[in-house]
C-alpha cells in the first residue's frame, strides 16, 4: 500500500491502514449502567457479608487468655529497671484458670562491638535487645499435684528464615565458631548457649531467636513463643483448670513504659482472636447493600422521566424508519456517516 | 542615476571602528566549530525574542555595526569572519551530545530536583531509601530524553544536509563552477537561472533581461504569489554574462548589518572610486524564486544565518500548554503540601523522641552527630523530604512526553486529513501541544489558500441581457453541475486552455453563429487587462497576471475563441477566432481602488478607436448611456442571481470614440501624466471625462473556489462554540463575500457592523455603538463589565465573558485596525469584537494578524489556534498558541513555522474535534489518574509515621518504591492514555458539543487536582489502617507471627497495587488487547517479581539489597492477606463507583448527556437527521474583484522597453536612474 503510485508518480505517502494507525483498534467499551452497577453491588454486599459473619464466627470459636505480667511481677519490672541488676534472677509466677478445655491449637551500629572491640555476634540494636524472659507453664489437675505442660519450641519460625536466612558458622562445635566473638550487650549467654538443653537449638538457628528477628511493624506485637507438645494430658489439648506461668523476668520495658504479656490461644484458619477482619467484612456488605438499596430507589424513581424519552425515542425512529422508506438512498448514505463503518478505505 | 547622499564621514568612522573588531576576531579561528555553534543554540534557546540572528556575536567582542565587503576578494571579506552559508538548526554533534544534553536536562527543575534528593541520599543520617530508589527511575528518564532530543536532532541533521548540499553555479577564476550551497561565501559571485531559488542575500549584478531586470516570486518570504521585479544598477549590469568583467569587477559594499526586515536594505557601491546608493530594488533575497530570467548575476552579501530569510524564521517560540502551566503551579503546590507533610512529621518525631524515644535509648540510641531532640527533629525533616518526594513523581513528565508523542502520531497516521491529489498527509510538526487542541476556543484564519483556493473560475455571465452558464435538462430545470457534468468541447481551439471547463453549450453556439455582441464581450475580455503572456513551447500561452481574477477572464476569452497572444507596450496582438489581429494600444486607464473599474483604449485594426472598461456593477452603472437602461435592467436581474450564488461580478462595457475626442483627451492625458504635482488625481480626473457614455455589453461572473468543506467545517467550528475570525490582506468586498459564502455571515444575522474611520476615536465610536446595540446598556457606568474596566488595571487584566442578544457580525478594515489596535481602543476592540459571532479582517498586514492574535491572547484567558498558508500568516501562527501551517506547496513558510500542517482547511475540523479532544481527554485522565496513584502510594509513609515513632522507616520495601512508578504502574495508564476514546471519531463529529468541556478546562483543573488528591488520601488512609487492623493482634493460622514488618510491607504494596491497576481499568473506557495486556502484565510482572526478588538466589547472592527473602511465600498464602487485600481494593473502589453512579443520575453534565444519547443511539441506531446541504441565502452583491495594489498599466504604456524577444517588458519607472 505505501509504495502505490499515485497519479503524479510519486510514491504514495499515504498512511497505512491499520486498525491501530487509525485508531480504529477493536475494544470492549464498558460502561456503568445501571444494570452492571446495581447487581454488581448487590453481589459484592452479598459476599462481603456472608464472609464477614464467617470470620466472626471463626474468631469467635478462638480460645484465647491473655496475660500482661508487667505489673503482676512488679518487684521484678523495678529490679529490672536499674541496669546494674540485669544480672540478678527474677522470677514471677503467674497463676490462671481456664474455664473451659482449650482445644488444638543489619547494619549493626551501635551495636557491632564490644567496649574493648571484639566483633559482637550477633550485632545490631534488634539482637541485643532480643526478649529473654523464659516462661514455663504448669498445670495443677489438683491443688497437690504440678505437671510442666510440655512445650515445642520448633516450628515456631518460617521455614525460609530458619533454613535460609540463618546459618551458622561451619565448625564442629558452636563455641569454638563464635570464638573471638562478644555476646550482644544486654544478653546474659552468649548466642551458641541460647538452648542448653538442644543443642541443635543454639547459635543463630535459634528458634526464638529466628522469631525475635523477625521485626515487628508496629510497636504492639505478638511473637509466637511456644506450641504445646500434645501428648500425656495434653493430647486433646489443654483441659479445664488451674494454671500458673512461671516466668523469669528478665526483659525490662518499665523503662520505656512499654508492658509485656503472655497470651495462650486457640488458632483457626483465619487466625487467632482477632474480629477486624470480620467486623470491616460485614459493616463494608452492610454499607454495599445499603447503598445498593437506595440506588435503585432512586434509579427506579428516575426511570419514569427516562421512560418517557425513550418513548420520544421510539416516536423519531418510527419517524426515521418511514423517511428510510421513502429515501432509501439518502438514509443509507448516512448512515455511513454515522455509525463508524469507515466508507473511504 | 543620481548619486545617493551618504554621510561619508560618519560612514568612514564606522568603517574604522569595526575593522579594529573583526582584525580581533582573527586569531578566534581555531575555537571549536562545534562550541561555537553550541553557543548559537544555547543562545536562541534562552533567548525566545531575539531569534537565530545572534549567531555569531559569542565570537565577536561587539554586534557587527556595519557590513564591508568587496567583490571576488576572498582574502578581505575572511578577515571579518561572516558566517558562511551553511545553516545550521542542529543542536549537537557525537561528541558534543552526551554532555550538552545532560547538561540541558538537569536544567529542568524536575530533575535537578531529582539528583538534589539523589545527593541527600547518600547523607547517611538523612538515607532513609536506598540509593537506588532514585538512581532507576531518574537514569530511565534522563535516557529516554535523551534518545528523544537524539532523534530529532538527526532528522534536523538531516534537513540541514539537504539545504546545504543544494547546487549552486558560481563564479570561481573567471569559470562558472557547480558548488554546494554551504560553500558559498560573501563576497562570491553567483549565477542564478531560472526558476532556482536564491542561495543568499545577493546584490544584483546583471541579468538576461534588458535593463538587467529580474522577476522574482517571493512566495516564501511573504506569501504572494505575483511577480515581482528588481534591477541591478547600470554600473553593473554592464558586466553582463562577461565573465572576465565578472571576475575582475572589484566593487565594494557596504551596508546594514544582517537583520530582519525583509523590505528595507540601504547601503552603498563603491566601484572605482565612484559610490552608487543601493536600496531594496537591487537585491534579491535567500528563499525567492527567480521568474522570467534566464540568467543572472548575484554578489552575495548576507550568507546563511546572516539572511533575511533566515533572521526571520528562528524556530525560537517555545510553546507551552496551559495544562504545562496549571501542571507547574500544581508541583509548587505538591511541594508546600510535601514540606508541610514534612514539617508535621519532623515534629511528630520531636515529640515521640521526648516522651518515648528519649527513655527507650537502652534499645534504640541516637545515632551518632544526634545529640539532642532539636538535631534528631532536623534530619528526619530531610528524610521525610526523600521518603515522600515520590508525590512528585520523576515519571510524570516522561509520561506526559510520551503520550503526546503518541497522539502526535496519530495526527501523522490519519488517513482521513491526508489529501490525495497533494500526496500530503497531516503532520504534527509540534509533539508538546495536542492536548491543547482540545480546548481551542478561537480559530483565526487567513483567507486566500487557506479557505478558497486561490483559484477564480469563470463561471456565468450576462450579454446583452442572457445569462450563460447555467445547464438545463430536456424539461427545462436547472441542473446541479457536478463532475459527471459533460463539459463544453474546446476542442476545435487549438489555443484553448484545457484546464478550462465550462458547461453552457449555447454559449459556444453563440459564438460560433457570430453574435457581436457575445464577439465584442469576449474582444473587450481579451483586450481590457494588464496580463502578461508567455509562449515558452509553441502554442502554449502561459498568463502571468497580477491578479486570479483577471486570469480568469483572459483565459475564459481565450476558450471561447479570442485568444490574447502577446502584448507590447504599443501592441496587443490577438487571435481572434483563429485569426490574428493587432490592436494599437493608446491608453489603459489603470486599475484603483477608488475607480474600481479600469479601461483601455484601443484601435482596432479597421482604424476604429475603441474604449472598453470593466469594473464594479455601481461604478459602471452611473457612467453608461442612458440608452442603455433596459439591458442595464436585465443584465442587473442576471448580477443579482449570481451575487446570490456567490459569484464575484464585474459589469463590462464599452464605448466607440471619435478620433477628434480622443486626440484631444490625449493631449490631456499627456499633460496630466506628465505633471509634477498631484498627478494622480489629475488623472483621475481625465479619465473620469473618457469613461462616460459607455454601452454596456453584459456581465461576468467568476466563483473564489472555495476549498472543499469550508462551509461544513465552519459551521461545526461555530455549533462548538468556536470564535471564528477571518484576517486577510484582501480587500474588504472580497473577504465579506468569502464570509458569506462559507457561512461565517449570514442573513439571518441581526446586523453585520462594519468598521471604517479615519482616526482612533471614531473608531471608538463605532465600537461603541455596535457594543450598545448588542448589549444595550453596556456602555453604562453600571454595567459589570465596564465597572471592573474602570477599576483594574489594563495589565494582567481577564477580560470577562459577554453574551450579545443576538447574532451579529464584525467587518474591520486594516486601516481602522491600526487605530484599534492602540492602547486605548483595544479594549473597546476585543469587547466588541469578541461579542460578535464572527469577525472579519480585511487588509491586514502579517504584523497586525499577529497583533490581533496577541490581543485576544493577552485579556482573554483562551486558547487560540492561527490557520493560514502563506508567509504572511507566519507572525499569527507564531503568536497564537497553535499554529497551523495549510501545506501542500513544497517548501511553504506558513508550514514550517507551524505547530501542526495538513493540505485542507476541513482536517481542522478532525483534528480538533477527535485528535484534539482525545488527546485532552486522556491527557486528564492521566494527570488525574497519576495524582491520585503518587499520592495514595506516598501517604501511607504519612499514616504510618504514627506508628514508627515518625522514623521516616518506608512501609514499602525499597525496591516496590523504585519499580512502583516505572513498572509496576506505567503500561496500564499509558496503554489507557494512548487508546483510549469516549466516542469514535464519527461521532465526536457529528456533535461538535462534546468538545466543550475541553474548552472551559472541566476535565482537568485545580478543583479535580483537588479531588484526586483527597482520593488519594482516602485510599491511603483505607489501604494502611485496613492494613494495620488486620494485622494488629493477628497472628497466622498456625500460631506464627503475621504483623512483622515484611509481611506488612508486602501486604500493604500489594493491595496498593491492586488498588490502583483496578482503579485504572475503572477509569479506561476502551478496552483494546492492549489495555488488557498492560493491565493484566503489570500485575503478573509484580507477582513474579515480588517471587524473584525475594527468593533464595538473590538473597544468597546480595543479602543486604534483597532483605525480604522468603516475604512472598510465607504471606502470600495466608487467607487473611487476601481478605485484606479484598477489603481494601473494595472500601477503596466501591464508593468511586457510588459517587459516578450517583453523579450520572442526579447531576448529568451537558456532555453526559450527549454521551448518553450517542450510547442509546448505538444500541438503537437511529440515524441522526440528514445533513442538510448549506444553502447560502446571501442577497449581497460583491464587488469588482482585483488585487489591492493597482495593475501593471503603467509599466505597459510606459514603452520604453524594447526588448524584441521578450514576452512582455517593464517601463522605465524602474529605471529612473538612467
Amino acid at each position: 500500500m505505501k509504495m502505490k503510485n499515485n497519479s503524479q508518480g510519486l510514491p504514495s505517502r499515504m498512511p497505512d491502514n491499520t486498525a491501530f494507525r487509525q485508531q480504529r483498534l477493536p475494544a470492549w467499551s464498558p460502561y456503568l449502567t445501571a444494570w452492571a452497577v446495581l447487581p454488581g453491588f448487590f453481589t459484592t454486599g452479598a459476599f462481603f457479608l456472608s464472609m464477614g459473619i464467617l470470620l466472626i464466627l471463626s474468631a469467635k470459636s478462638v480460645k484465647e487468655i491473655e496475660i500482661t505480667y508487667t505489673d503482676i511481677c512488679s518487684d521484678c519490672s523495678k529490679l529490672r529497671e536499674n541496669a546494674s541488676n540485669f544480672y540478678k534472677e527474677c522470677t514471677c509466677s503467674v497463676p490462671f484458670f481456664i474455664p473451659e478445655k482449650m482445644p488444638n491449637v543489619e547494619n549493626c551500629a551501635p551495636f557491632q562491638r564490644a567496649s574493648n572491640e571484639i566483633p559482637i555476634a550477633p550485632c545490631g540494636a534488634i539482637a541485643n535487645s532480643m526478649f529473654n524472659d523464659t516462661i514455663l507453664l504448669s498445670y495443677y489437675p489438683n491443688s497437690t499435684t504440678r505437671i510442666n505442660v510440655p512445650l515445642l519450641s520448633s516450628e515456631i519460625t518460617w521455614w525460609t528464615d530458619k533454613h535460609v536466612k540463618f546459618q551458622n558458622p561451619e565448625s564442629r562445635n558452636l563455641s569454638s565458631a563464635f570464638a573471638g566473638t562478644a555476646k550482644p550487650l544486654y544478653w546474659t549467654k552468649p548466642v551458641y548457649q541460647l538452648d542448653q538443653e538442644n543443642p541443635e537449638n543454639n547459635g543463630f538457628l535459634n528458634n526464638d531467636f529466628i522469631v525475635w528477628m523477625r521485626v515487628a511493624a508496629l510497636p504492639t506485637f505478638k511473637n509466637l513463643y511456644r506450641r504445646i507438645h500434645r501428648i500425656g494430658h495434653f493430647a486433646d489439648g489443654l483441659p479445664a483448670g488451674d494454671y500458673s506461668f512461671d516466668i523469669s523476668y528478665n526483659f525490662p520495658v518499665t523503662i520505656f513504659k512499654g508492658k509485656k504479656g503472655v497470651v495462650l490461644s486457640t488458632v483457626t484458619w483465619s487466625g487467632g482472636k482477632s474480629f477486624f477482619l470480620g467486623g470491616a467484612y460485614t459493616v463494608t456488605g452492610a454499607m454495599t447493600w445499603l447503598a445498593a438499596f437506595s440506588m435503585t430507589a432512586i434509579h427506579l424513581k428516575l426511570k419514569k422521566t427516562i421512560s418517557f424519552q425513550s418513548l420520544k425515542l421510539a416516536k423519531v425512529k418510527a419517524k426515521v424508519e418511514r423517511d428510510k422508506r421513502r429515501d432509501v438512498f439518502r438514509t443509507s448514505n448516512t448512515w455511513v456517516r454515522t455509525t463508524g463503518r469507515d466508507c473511504r478505505d | 542615476m543620481p548619486l545617493l547622499k551618504v554621510p561619508f564621514r560618519k560612514q568612514n568612522e564606522i568603517g574604522v571602528c569595526f575593522r579594529k573588531e573583526f582584525v580581533k576576531g582573527e586569531d578566534r579561528e581555531s575555537h571549536n566549530k562545534d562550541v561555537v555553534s553550541y553557543g548559537i543554540s544555547q543562545k536562541t534557546w534562552k533567548d525566545g525574542k531575539s531569534g537565530l540572528p545572534a549567531t555569531r556575536t559569542l565570537t565577536r567582542t561587539r554586534k557587527e555595526q556595519e557590513r564591508h565587503l568587496q567583490a571576488n576578494n576572498k582574502e578581505f571579506n575572511e578577515k571579518f569572519e561572516y558566517a558562511n552559508n551553511a545553516i545550521k538548526t542542529s543542536k549537537y554533534n557525537f561528541f558534543t551530545f552526551l554532555p550538552l544534553n545532560l547538561f540541558e536536562q538537569f536544567q529542568r527543575i524536575a530533575n535537578a530536583y531529582f539528583l538534589f534528593l539523589l545527593f541527600l541520599q547518600f547523607i547517611p543520617q538523612i538515607a532513609s531509601l536506598a540509593w537506588y530508589t532514585t538512581v532507576i527511575p531518574l537514569a530511565l528518564v534522563l535516557s529516554m530524553t535523551g534518545v528523544k532530543d537524539a532523534i530529532d536532532d538527526m532528522f534536523r541533521h538531516k534537513s540541514d544536509n539537504q539545504v546545504n548540499n543544494r547546487p549552486v553555479l558560481v563564479l570561481v577564476n573567471g569559470m562558472v563552477k557547480e558548488e554546494k550551497w554551504m560553500n558559498i561565501k560573501v563576497g562570491d559571485i553567483i549565477k542564478l537561472q531560472n526558476n532556482s531559488s536564491v542561495t543568499a542575500d545577493v546584490l544584483l549584478l546583471s541579468s538576461s533581461e534588458p535593463c538587467s531586470l529580474t522577476y522574482i516570486e517571493t512566495a516564501e518570504l511573504d506569501g504572494e504569489t505575483n511577480l515581482k521585479v528588481k534591477q541591478a544598477l547600470t554600473v553593473t549590469s554592464n558586466l553582463e554574462d562577461n565573465l572576465e568583467k565578472l571576475t575582475t569587477f572589484k566593487g565594494e559594499v557596504r551596508c546594514d548589518p544582517p537583520n530582519n526586515r525583509l523590505d528595507e536594505f540601504t547601503g552603498i557601491l563603491i566601484h572605482e572610486d565612484e559610490k552608487y546608493a543601493l536600496n531594496n530594488e537591487n537585491i534579491l533575497l535567500r528563499g525567492c524564486t527567480i521568474r522570467n530570467t534566464d540568467w543572472c548575476y548575484g554578489l552575495v552579501v548576507y550568507a546563511g544565518h546572516d539572511s533575511k530569510l533566515m533572521q526571520n524564521s528562528g524556530k525560537t517560540v517555545f510553546k507551552r500548554t496551559s495544562i504545562d502551566h496549571l501542571m507547574n503551579i500544581l508541583v509548587f503546590w505538591i511541594f508546600l503540601f510535601l514540606v508541610g507533610m514534612c514539617f508535621i512529621l519532623a515534629v511528630g518525631h520531636g515529640i515521640w523522641q521526648t516522651q518515648k524515644g528519649y527513655y527507650f535509648q537502652i534499645y534504640l540510641p541516637w545515632e551518632e552527630g544526634i545529640d539532642s531532640v532539636g538535631v534528631a527533629t532536623f534530619l528526619t525533616f530531610w528524610s521525610y523530604i526523600i521518603i515522600l518526594n515520590t508525590v512528585v513523581p520523576i515519571s510524570l513528565y516522561v509520561s506526559v512526553e510520551i503520550i503526546r508523542l503518541g497522539n502526535s502520531f496519530y495526527i501523522n497516521w490519519d488517513r482521513k486529513m491526508f489529501c490525495i491529489p497533494n500526496n500530503t498527509p497531516a503532520q504534527a510538526r509540534t509533539t508538546t501541544l495536542n492536548e491543547e487542541l482540545g480546548q481551542i476556543q478561537y480559530v483565526f484564519s487567513d483567507k486566500t489558500g487557506t479557505l478558497t483556493q486561490n483559484i477564480m473560475i469563470f463561471n456565468k455571465c450576462s450579454i446583452n441581457g442572457r445569462s450563460y452558464g447555467d445547464v438545463y435538462n430536456m424539461t427545462g430545470q436547472k441542473i446541479e453541475i457536478t463532475e459527471e457534468t459533460e463539459k463544453v468541447d474546446f476542442s476545435y481551439n487549438k489555443l484553448a486552455d484545457p484546464k478550462f471547463s465550462f458547461y453552457d453549450n449555447t454559449l459556444v453556439e453563440a459564438v460560433k453563429k457570430g453574435d457581436t455582441m457575445v464577439h465584442l464581450f469576449f474582444l473587450s475580455l481579451s483586450l481590457c487587462h494588464t496580463v502578461m503572456s508567455e509562449e515558452k513551447v509553441e502554442g502554449e500561452l502561459v498568463y502571468q497576471a497580477q491578479s486570479p481574477d483577471e486570469e480568469a477572464l483572459v483565459t475564459a476569452a481565450r476558450n471561447f475563441g479570442f485568444v490574447f497572444h502577446s502584448r507590447t507596450s504599443e501592441t496587443i496582438t490577438v487571435v481572434e477566432l483563429g485569426i490574428i489581429k493587432v490592436y494599437k494600444l493608446l491608453a489603459i486607464l489603470d486599475f484603483d481602488n477608488v475607480r474600481k473599474r479600469m479601461s483601455v483604449i484601443v484601435q482596432t485594426p479597421e482604424g476604429k478607436v475603441v474604449m472598453f472598461c470593466k469594473g464594479a456593477d455601481t461604478i459602471i452603472w452611473e457612467l453608461l448611456h442612458s440608452s442603455c437602461t433596459p439591458l442595464q435592467d436585465v443584465t442587473m436581474e442576471h448580477l443579482d442571481e449570481f451575487a446570490g450564488e456567490g459569484l464575484r461580478t464585474l459589469a463590462v462595457a464599452f464605448r466607440e470614440l471619435d478620433e477628434k475626442v480622443f486626440q484631444s483627451w490625449s493631449r490631456k492625458h499627456h499633460e496630466a501624466s506628465t505633471s509634477l504635482e498631484d498627478r494622480e488625481e489629475m488623472l483621475g480626473l481625465v479619465y473620469e471625462e473618457i469613461e462616460k457614455d459607455m454601452m454596456l455589453i453584459g456581465a461576468t461572473a467568476i466563483e473564489d473556489k472555495l476549498q472543499d468543506g469550508v462551509p461544513e467545517t465552519i459551521a461545526t467550528l461555530i455549533k462548538a462554540n468556536i470564535n471564528m475570525w477571518v484576517l486577510t490582506g484582501d480587500k474588504q468586498e472580497t473577504a465579506v463575500n468569502i464570509g458569506y459564502s462559507c457561512n461565517m455571515l449570514h442573513d439571518d444575522m441581526d446586523e453585520v457592523f462594519v468598521i471604517e474611520a479615519k482616526s482612533s476615536s471614531m473608531v471608538q465610536q463605532e465600537l461603541r455603538s455596535a457594543r450598545s446595540k448588542m448589549k444595550p446598556g453596556s456602555l453604562l457606568r453600571t454595567d459589570p463589565v465596564t465597572a471592573l474596566l474602570a477599576q483594574s488595571e489594563t495589565e494582567a487584566f481577564i477580560m470577562p465573558e459577554e453574551v450579545a442578544n443576538g447574532s451579529y457580525g464584525l467587518v474591520i478594515d486594516g486601516h481602522s485596525l491600526a487605530h484599534a489596535l492602540e492602547e486605548n481602543v483595544e479594549l473597546e476592540l476585543l469587547r466588541t469584537a469578541c461579542m460578535c459571532k464572527s469577525v472579519i479582517c480585511c487588509r491586514v498586514t502579517p504584523l497586525q494578524k499577529a497583533q490581533v492574535v496577541e490581543l485576544v491572547r493577552k485579556y482573554k484567558p483562551v486558547v487560540t489556534l492561527a490557520i493560514g498558508d502563506g508567509a504572511n500568516d507566519v507572525s499569527m501562527i507564531k503568536a497564537a498558541h497553535i499554529g497551523v501551517g495549510i501545506s501542500g506547496q513544497e517548501g511553504m513558510q506558513a508550514m514550517l513555522a507551524s505547530d501542526f500542517s495538513f493540505a485542507q482547511f476541513r482536517f481542522l475540523q478532525r483534528l480538533l474535534f477527535v485528535h484534539g479532544r482525545w488527546s485532552y481527554i486522556r491527557m486528564c485522565k492521566f494527570l488525574r489518574y497519576f495524582f491520585y496513584k503518587n499520592f495514595t502510594f506516598t501517604l501511607v509513609h504519612f499514616w504510618y509515621g504514627f506508628f514508627s515513632g515518625f522514623s521516616a522507616q518506608t512501609v514499602y520495601d525499597e525496591w516496590f518504591i523504585a519499580l512502583y512508578n516505572l513498572t509496576y504502574t506505567s503500561l496500564p495508564v499509558l496503554a489507557m492514555s494512548l487508546f483510549d476514546q469516549d466516542v469514535n471519531d464519527l461521532w465526536s463529529l457529528r456533535f461538535p458539543e462534546l468538545y466543550e468541556p475541553g474548552q472551559y478546562n472541566l476535565y482537568f483543573n485545580k478543583k479535580e487536582f483537588v479531588k484526586s488528591i483527597l482520593h488519594g488520601i482516602y485510599s491511603s488512609f483505607v489501604l494502611f489502617f485496613v492494613t494495620y487492623g488486620s494485622t494488629y493482634n493477628s497472628v497466622q493460622s498456625n500460631g506464627k507471627n503475621i504483623s512483622d514488618y515484611q509481611s506488612f510491607a508486602l501486604i500493604v504494596q500489594t493491595s496498593l497495587l491492586v488498588l490502583v491497576t483496578v482503579q485504572v481499568g475503572l477509569e479506561t473506557a476502551y478496552w483494546t488487547t492492549v489495555n488488557q495486556f498492560f493491565i493484566w502484565g503489570s500485575l503478573t510482572l509484580y507477582f513474579s517479581l515480588m517471587f524473584l526478588l525475594y527468593s533464595d538466589g538473590l538473597y544468597l547472592l546480595l543479602p543486604h539489597t534483597f532483605r525480604f527473602m522468603g516475604t512472598a511465600r510465607n504471606t502470600l498464602i495466608l487467607p487473611q492477606v487476601w481478605l485484606t487485600i479484598l477489603l481494601t481494593v473494595a472500601l477503596c473502589v466501591l464508593p468511586v463507583i457510588l459517587y459516578r453512579f450517583l453523579r450520572m443520575e442526579f447531576w448529568p453534565t451537558k456532555v453526559e448527556k450527549v454521551l448518553n444519547k450517542i450510547r442509546e443511539c448505538m444500541k438503537n441506531p437511529v440515524p441522526p437527521p440528514t445533513k442538510t446541504r448549506l444553502r447560502r441565502t446571501s442577497s449581497r452583491r460583491s464587488a469588482y474583484a482585483f488585487a489591492h495594489q493597482s495593475g501593471f498599466g503603467a509599466l505597459i504604456t510606459s514603452g520604453k522597453n524594447v526588448k524584441s524577444r521578450a514576452p512582455f517588458g517593464f517601463g522605465d519607472n524602474y529605471s529612473s536612474h538612467k
